[in-house]
C-alpha cells in the first residue's frame, strides 16, 4: 500500500495537479479569511470553513479524476493487478495519497487562525472541531471521486461525473425542500427502489427465480412496514435523500459540536465507496 | 511448474479461450504461437491473474490462482502486450517502484535493479523519463520490470515486438539464458522466433489448442517435402518438362514470368534428397541459365493451414 501511496504522492507533485489543488484552495480560503475575518475583525473562523464548502465541487475532481482512469488508459493497471498487491492495497494507497494532499493543504491553512490569534482570543476547540468536520467531509467527497474514476478510462468523463455527483449532493438540502411528503408518494417511492434493486439483481444474476424472489421480498417488506408503522412513509422520500446529505452533517461541526454520529457517518460513507471501488475492479476481471 | 486445466474464457457469447489444458515443466521455455486474436494474450492474462477464467483452473508452483492469488503473483514476472509503463517516471524510479510493489526488501532492491538493467542493457537511459524513450527501449524497460525480483516464472507477451533486428537477436539470446533457471512462457506470431527460442510450441487458433510439440517435431509433421523457387531463362514448357523429369521432384508449378524471357517455377521435392545439383546440371546442359534459386521456408500460414486442416480431418 505504501508503495502506491508514495508513487501517487510523487505524481501529484511532479505534475501540476497537486499544485493546482493547493494553489486554488489556498487562494480561495485566503480571500474568504480576508473578507470574513481580517476586514471585519471577526474571530469566527468556522464561518470561513463552512463558506468554502463549494470548493470541493471543483477541486475534488481535480484530485481524483486521474487516480484510476489513467491506469486503465495506459494499461498500467495490468502491472498493479498482476503484482502481489491486493486490490485493497492499490485502492487505499491511492485514496490516502489524495487524502494526504488534502490534509497537507488544510495544514497550511492553519496559518490563518494562528494569524487571527494575534489579534484576539479564538475559540480553539470550536476551530479544531470545524477542521475535523471539514477534513472528514473532504475525505468522503474524495472517496466518491475515486469510485467514479475507477469506472472510466477517460479523465475528462471522470472529472465531469464527479462534479455532477458532488453538485447533486451539495444541492441535496435544497432539493429536499421540494420533495413530496405523504404516505402514498412514500410507498410509490419505496416501490421504485425495490424495482431498481430487482433490475440490478436481474442484470447481475440473469436468473429469473432470484429476481422474482427479490421483488417479492421487497414488496413484502414494504407491506409489513406499512401495517406496522405507517408513519414511516410520510417523510420517507425526504429521509431517504437525507441519508446522502453529507453537508447536513457538517453543520454540527461548524457550530463547534463534536459528536460521534456524524464522524462515524463520514467514515462509513468513505468506506462504502472504497468498498464499491474494490468490488468494481475485482468484478471487471470476471467479465 | 504451471498447470492449466480446461481453461475457458467467454466474453458474452464470444469464446476467447476454449477448454485449453497444458503443463509447463520447470525450466522449460514454452512458445505460444497463433495469429492475432487467437487467445494468446487472454491465456497469459489469466495465468498472471489479471483476468479470471470462466471455467477451469491455473496452478503455479502448486498454488491456485483463485485460492492464493498473492502466492502465484509473487512467483510470476509479466510483460504484457503493451508494456505497463509510467511515462512521468524515470527508468530508475519506475524499476524502484516495481521492485517495491513486488515486496522486495529495501537492501536487495538497488542490487537487483542494477542486475536487471545490466542484463537488458538499459543502463544508459536510467535517468531518462520513460515518456521520452523509443519503442524499443520501452519494450526493454518492460522486460526489465518482469525479471525484477528473479521470479520463478516469466510470462512474456510478444517480447520482441517493436525492436530492431539486432535487439531482437539480443533479446532472444537473453530469453534463452533466462530459460536455464526460469520457466518461461512467451507468445509470438513469428514462427522462426518460436523455433529459435522455445523447447516446446503450443499452436493456438480461435481459442483452441490445435497442436503442442517440439519445434522439430512440428515441422517434421508438417512437411516431408521441401520447396525451391527458381527463375530460369528459357521457354516455359521446356523448362517445366526438364525439371519434372528429375528424380525426387514431386511437383513443378509455373509462377509466370516476372522478367523478360524468363520463367518463375516452384519445385516441390522429397525432403531427404538434395535436388539442387541435378537442377543446376540439367538446366545448364539444356542451355537454360539459372538466374535465381532460393528455398521457400514454411510460413506460419502453411503450418496453420496444415495443422488446422489436419485436426479437422481427424475429427
Amino acid at each position: 500500500m505504501f508503495a502506491v501511496l508514495k508513487k501517487e504522492m510523487k505524481t501529484y507533485f511532479s505534475s501540476l495537479t497537486g499544485y493546482i489543488f493547493m494553489g486554488f484552495f489556498l487562494i480561495l480560503s485566503g480571500i474568504f479569511v480576508s473578507l470574513y475575518n481580517l476586514y471585519t475583525g471577526s474571530p469566527d473562523y468556522n464561518k470561513v470553513l463552512s463558506s468554502i464548502n463549494f470548493i470541493f465541487l471543483f477541486l475534488v475532481p481535480v484530485l481524483t479524476m486521474r487516480l484510476m482512469s489513467e491506469e486503465q488508459k495506459q494499461k498500467t493497471d495490468q502491472l498493479l493487478l498482476t503484482s502481489p498487491l491486493s486490490i485493497w492495497d492499490i485502492v487505499l494507497g491511492k485514496y490516502f495519497a489524495a487524502v494526504g494532499v488534502f490534509a497537507l493543504t488544510l495544514l497550511i491553512t492553519c496559518i490563518y487562525p494562528i494569524i487571527l490569534s494575534f489579534f484576539g482570543k479564538l475559540a480553539v476547540a470550536k476551530i479544531i472541531g470545524g477542521y475535523i468536520g471539514f477534513f472528514l467531509l473532504g475525505c468522503a467527497f474524495i472517496s466518491i471521486g475515486l469510485f467514479v474514476s475507477s469506472k472510466t478510462d477517460n479523465q475528462v468523463i471522470s472529472a465531469v461525473v464527479t462534479f455532477g455527483v458532488l453538485l447533486f449532493i451539495w444541492l441535496l438540502d435544497a432539493i429536499q425542500q421540494g420533495l413530496p411528503t405523504g404516505t402514498v408518494s412514500g410507498i410509490i417511492f419505496a416501490g421504485a427502489i425495490v424495482a431498481i434493486i430487482t433490475l440490478f439483481v436481474h442484470s447481475a444474476t440473469k436468473n429469473r427465480t432470484v429476481s422474482i424472489t427479490t421483488a417479492i421480498i421487497g414488496g413484502a417488506i414494504i407491506a409489513i412496514v406499512y401495517f406496522v408503522n405507517q408513519s414511516v412513509y410520510d417523510a420517507f422520500i425526504i429521509n431517504f435523500f437525507g441519508w446522502f446529505s453529507l453537508l447536513q452533517r457538517y453543520e454540527g461541526f461548524a457550530m463547534g459540536v463534536l459528536s460521534l454520529s456524524p464522524i462515524i457517518y463520514y467514515i462509513t460513507f468513505s468506506f462504502a465507496f472504497l468498498f464499491l471501488t474494490v468490488r468494481g475492479i475485482d468484478k471487471r476481471r470476471w467479465i | 511448474m504451471i498447470q492449466v486445466e480446461n481453461l475457458t474464457k467467454k466474453y458474452g457469447d464470444h469464446v476467447a479461450v476454449n477448454n485449453a489444458s497444458f503443463v509447463v515443466e520447470k525450466g522449460e521455455i514454452l512458445g505460444f504461437l497463433g495469429p492475432n486474436g487467437a487467445g494468446k494474450s487472454t491465456v497469459m492474462n489469466i495465468i498472471t491473474g489479471y483476468i479470471s477464467a470462466t471455467e477451469g483452473s491455473v496452478k503455479v508452483d502448486g498454488y491456485d490462482i483463485l485460492d492464493d492469488p498473492e502466492e502465484v503473483k509473487s512467483r510470476i514476472g509479466y510483460l504484457p502486450e503493451l508494456p505497463p509503463l509510467y511515462g512521468d517516471m524515470t527508468v530508475l524510479e519506475y524499476l524502484d517502484f516495481v521492485s517495491e510493489i513486488k515486496g522486495m526488501d529495501k537492501e536487495d532492491r538497488t542490487e537487483d535493479i542494477e542486475r536487471a538493467m545490466n542484463l537488458i542493457r538499459i543502463d544508459n537511459v536510467k535517468e531518462r523519463l520513460i515518456r521520452n524513450l523509443s519503442k524499443g527501449y520501452r519494450q526493454r524497460v518492460g522486460l526489465a520490470q518482469a525479471i525484477l525480483g528473479n521470479p520463478k516464472v516469466l510470462v512474456l507477451d510478444e517480447p520482441t515486438v517493436g525492436l530492431d533486428p539486432k535487439q531482437i537477436i539480443e533479446i532472444r539470446n537473453l530469453i534463452k539464458d533466462l530459460g536455464q533457471d526460469h520457466t518461461v512462457i512467451l507468445s509470438s506470431h513469428i514462427l522462426p522466433e518460436v523455433s529459435a527460442v522455445c523447447d516446446r510450441v503450443i499452436i493456438i487458433d480461435k481459442g483452441k489448442i490445435v497442436a503442442s510439440d517440439t519445434p522439430e517435431n512440428l515441422s517434421r509433421r508438417i512437411g516431408d517435402s521441401s520447396k525451391l523457387m527458381l527463375r530460369v531463362a528459357g521457354p516455359e514448357k521446356r523448362v517445366l518438362k526438364l525439371l519434372g523429369d528429375i528424380s525426387g521432384v514431386r511437383q513443378v508449378n509455373s509462377q509466370g514470368s516476372r522478367e523478360p524471357d524468363t520463367v518463375d517455377v516452384v519445385v516441390e521435392a522429397d525432403k531427404d534428397i538434395d535436388i539442387r545439383k541435378p537442377i543446376f546440371n540439367r538446366l545448364s546442359e539444356a542451355g537454360y541459365p539459372l538466374m535465381m534459386m532460393k528455398p521457400i521456408d514454411l510460413t506460419l500460414e502453411d503450418i496453420f493451414l496444415h495443422v488446422t486442416t489436419e485436426e479437422g480431418e481427424v475429427s
